[in-house]
C-alpha cells in the first residue's frame, strides 16, 4: 500500500468531523463544502458527500433549507443543530484526547 | 454522428450522446443498488443528479447542445462512487486493525510525561500516581499536582505549610505516600497520571463498545444512577484486568526493551547498578541531613550553632539550604536516569532500609555508634523540649 492508501480509512473516519466543522463555521451549500475541502488531504467527492450529510440529516446533526443560489436553481443551505453542535463538542474533546495520546505514546523526542 | 438521447435530470432536461447516456444510466444504477435500504435514497439520488446536471450545464455551450460522452467520463470521475453511509462507518473501525501494534510495543520505558494538553482533562482513567521525574523528593507532589492538574510548586508548598502547622506530621504523610502510591513508569502509567487514556488501541476499543457513544448522548443512558453505577464497576473491572495484563506483559519483555531503548553509555552499565545500593544510602543521609539541618535553622536561627553569615534574613538561609541540598542532589539523580528508571529504578524506601541496616550493623560492631543510638532518645527529649519552648514563646 502506498503511503497515502494506508491513511484512506483514517480520513474517511473523520470526514465526518470535519463536516461538523465546515458547517458550523457558516451555513454552506454541498458545492461550498467540496470547495473548502478541495486541495486539502480530505478532498471529496460528490458520491461520498451526499450520502454521508443525508445519513448525518437522519441523525439530527444537521438540517437544510431551500435557498436561492446565484444563476441557478433552490440549493440545500446546511446548518448545523443544537444536537449537531453539541457532537461537535465532544468529538473535538475525543480528537485531543487522541491527540495527546498520540503524542505521548513512543519515544521521548515526541512526534 | 451518434444518436442523441433525452433524459431529465431532477427536473431539467440535457441531451446526451447514445453512448453518454449509457454509461449515466450504468452509475447511476449502481448508486440506487448501492443506496438500497437507505430511508433517503430518493433524496441521495436526486441530489446526486441535481450535480450531474449542473456539470453537464457547465459543459455546453451556446453551440453545443449535446453531452458527450467525453464530458460524462469526466463528470463521473469528478463525482466518485455512491458511497453508502455504512461504509464510512466501517471505515472508521478500520485504524482499530491496522494502527495497533499491541499495548505493548509503542510504549518506551522512559517515555516522556508532557502531557501538557491532557493537563486538565477529565479522561475517563485518571489515578493518583508518583512522578519521579522533575521531582524533588520521591515525586509525591509532582504527581498529586498531575492528578488535580495544578502547578507542582503550589502543592509543595501547600505541603511544607501543612507539615508545619500539623508539627511534623505532614512529613508523614508524605512518608506513607512515598510508601504506598505506586510510582508512574511506564509510559501507559504516565498517561493515566495525567488522566488520559493510555493508548490509542484501548481508546477504540472502547470507542467501538459504545463508550463513547453514551458520552454523545448527554448520558442518557445513566439517569439511572443504578445503570451508571453497575456500568461504573464494570468499566473499572475492564480497566483493572488490562492494566494487569499490560503489567505482566511489559515485565515479561523488560529485558528485551531495556536492549533497545537503554540510554547513551551502556558500558557504564556494570559500575552503575553496583554503586545503586550506597548511593540510595548516601541519598537517604543526605536528606536527613537537609532536614536536620532546616529545622535547626528555623527552631534555632542558626545551623547547629553556625550563625548565618553576613547577616541574611532567615528565609534566604531556608532557600539557600534547599538549593544546595537540590545541587548535591542531583548526581543522585544523575544516577538514577542513567540506569534506566523506567526499568526499575531505586525505589526511595530501598534507601532508607538500606539506612536502617547500616545503622543496625554499625550498632552492632562498632562500639562508639552504640553510645551515640543510646544517647538518641534524650537527644530526641532535649530537641523536643526546645522545641515546645519556642512554640510556647511564639
Amino acid at each position: 500500500m502506498s503511503f497515502d492508501e494506508k491513511f484512506t480509512a483514517i480520513r474517511k473516519g473523520l470526514l465526518e468531523f470535519l463536516l461538523l466543522k465546515i458547517i458550523a463555521a457558516e451555513k454552506v451549500y454541498a458545492a461550498d463544502i467540496l470547495k473548502q475541502l478541495e486541495g486539502t488531504e480530505f478532498a471529496t467527492q460528490e458520491g461520498t458527500l451526499y450520502p454521508l450529510l443525508s445519513k448525518m440529516r437522519r441523525e439530527g446533526l444537521l438540517d437544510y433549507e431551500w435557498k436561492e443560489s446565484e444563476a441557478g436553481p433552490p440549493r440545500k443551505y446546511y446548518q448545523l443543530t443544537a444536537k449537531g453542535r453539541e457532537h461537535l463538542r465532544v468529538t473535538t474533546e475525543y480528537w485531543q484526547t487522541i491527540s495527546a495520546t498520540v503524542k505521548n505514546l513512543g519515544p521521548r523526542s515526541g512526534a | 454522428m451518434n444518436k442523441v438521447i433525452t433524459i431529465n435530470l431532477n427536473g431539467n432536461a440535457f441531451q446526451l450522446e447514445e453512448n453518454a447516456y449509457e454509461m449515466l444510466r450504468t452509475y447511476l444504477e449502481n448508486a440506487g443498488r448501492k443506496l438500497a435500504g437507505n430511508p433517503d435514497q430518493a433524496e441521495i439520488i436526486a441530489d446526486i443528479e441535481q450535480a450531474i446536471g449542473d456539470k453537464c450545464r457547465a459543459s455546453l455551450g451556446e453551440y453545443r447542445t449535446v453531452v458527450s460522452l467525453q464530458a460524462i467520463e469526466t463528470i463521473l470521475g469528478e463525482m466518485g462512487p455512491v458511497d453508502d453511509g455504512s461504509a464510512a462507518a466501517a471505515g472508521e473501525a478500520q485504524p482499530a486493525g491496522g494502527n495497533a501494534g499491541g499495548p505493548g510495543a509503542a510504549a518506551k520505558p522512559e517515555s516522556t510525561a508532557s502531557a501538557s494538553t491532557a493537563g486538565d482533562s477529565s479522561g475517563p482513567v485518571k489515578r493518583l500516581y508518583r512522578l519521579p521525574e522533575g521531582a524533588m523528593f520521591a515525586g509525591v507532589c509532582n504527581g498529586l499536582a498531575a492528578y488535580f492538574g495544578v502547578d507542582v510548586t503550589f502543592i509543595r508548598l501547600l505541603f511544607v505549610l501543612l507539615s508545619f502547622v500539623t508539627l511534623g506530621l505532614g512529613l508523614g504523610a508524605y512518608l506513607v505516600m512515598m510508601i504506598i502510591v505506586p510510582s508512574a513508569r511506564t509510559s501507559a502509567e504516565k498517561s493515566a497520571a495525567f488522566g488520559s487514556p493510555s493508548t490509542a488501541q484501548e481508546f477504540i476499543r472502547r470507542a467501538a463498545e459504545g463508550y463513547y457513544e453514551g458520552m454523545k448522548e448527554g448520558m442518557k443512558n445513566f439517569r439511572d444512577k443504578d445503570a451508571h453505577r453497575e456500568w461504573k464497576r464494570r468499566f473499572k473491572e475492564d480497566m483493572r484486568s488490562w492494566r494487569r495484563n499490560f503489567r505482566e506483559e511489559m515485565r515479561a519483555n523488560a529485558f528485551r526493551w531495556h536492549q533497545r531503548w537503554a540510554p547513551p553509555g551502556p558500558g557504564l552499565h556494570p559500575a552503575f547498578l553496583l554503586a545503586w545500593p550506597l548511593l540510595a544510602l548516601i541519598r537517604v543521609l543526605l536528606t536527613l541531613a537537609f532536614v536536620a539541618v532546616l529545622l535547626s535553622l528555623v527552631f534555632t536561627g542558626a545551623v547547629f550553632g553556625l550563625l548565618l553569615p553576613w547577616g541574611m534574613p532567615m528565609w534566604v538561609g531556608i532557600v539557600v539550604l534547599v538549593i544546595v541540598f537540590n545541587a548535591l542532589l542531583w548526581p543522585f539523580r544523575w544516577h538514577r536516569y542513567a540506569c534506566g528508571y523506567g526499568c526499575g529504578g531505586p525505589h526511595p524506601l530501598f534507601g532508607l532500609v538500606m539506612l536502617a541496616l547500616c545503622l543496625w550493623l554499625a550498632d552492632r560492631y562498632v562500639p562508639h555508634v552504640h553510645e551515640v543510638l543510646m544517647d538518641l532518645p534524650p537527644f530526641l527529649h532535649h530537641a523536643a523540649d526546645s522545641f515546645r519552648t519556642w512554640w510556647n514563646r511564639h
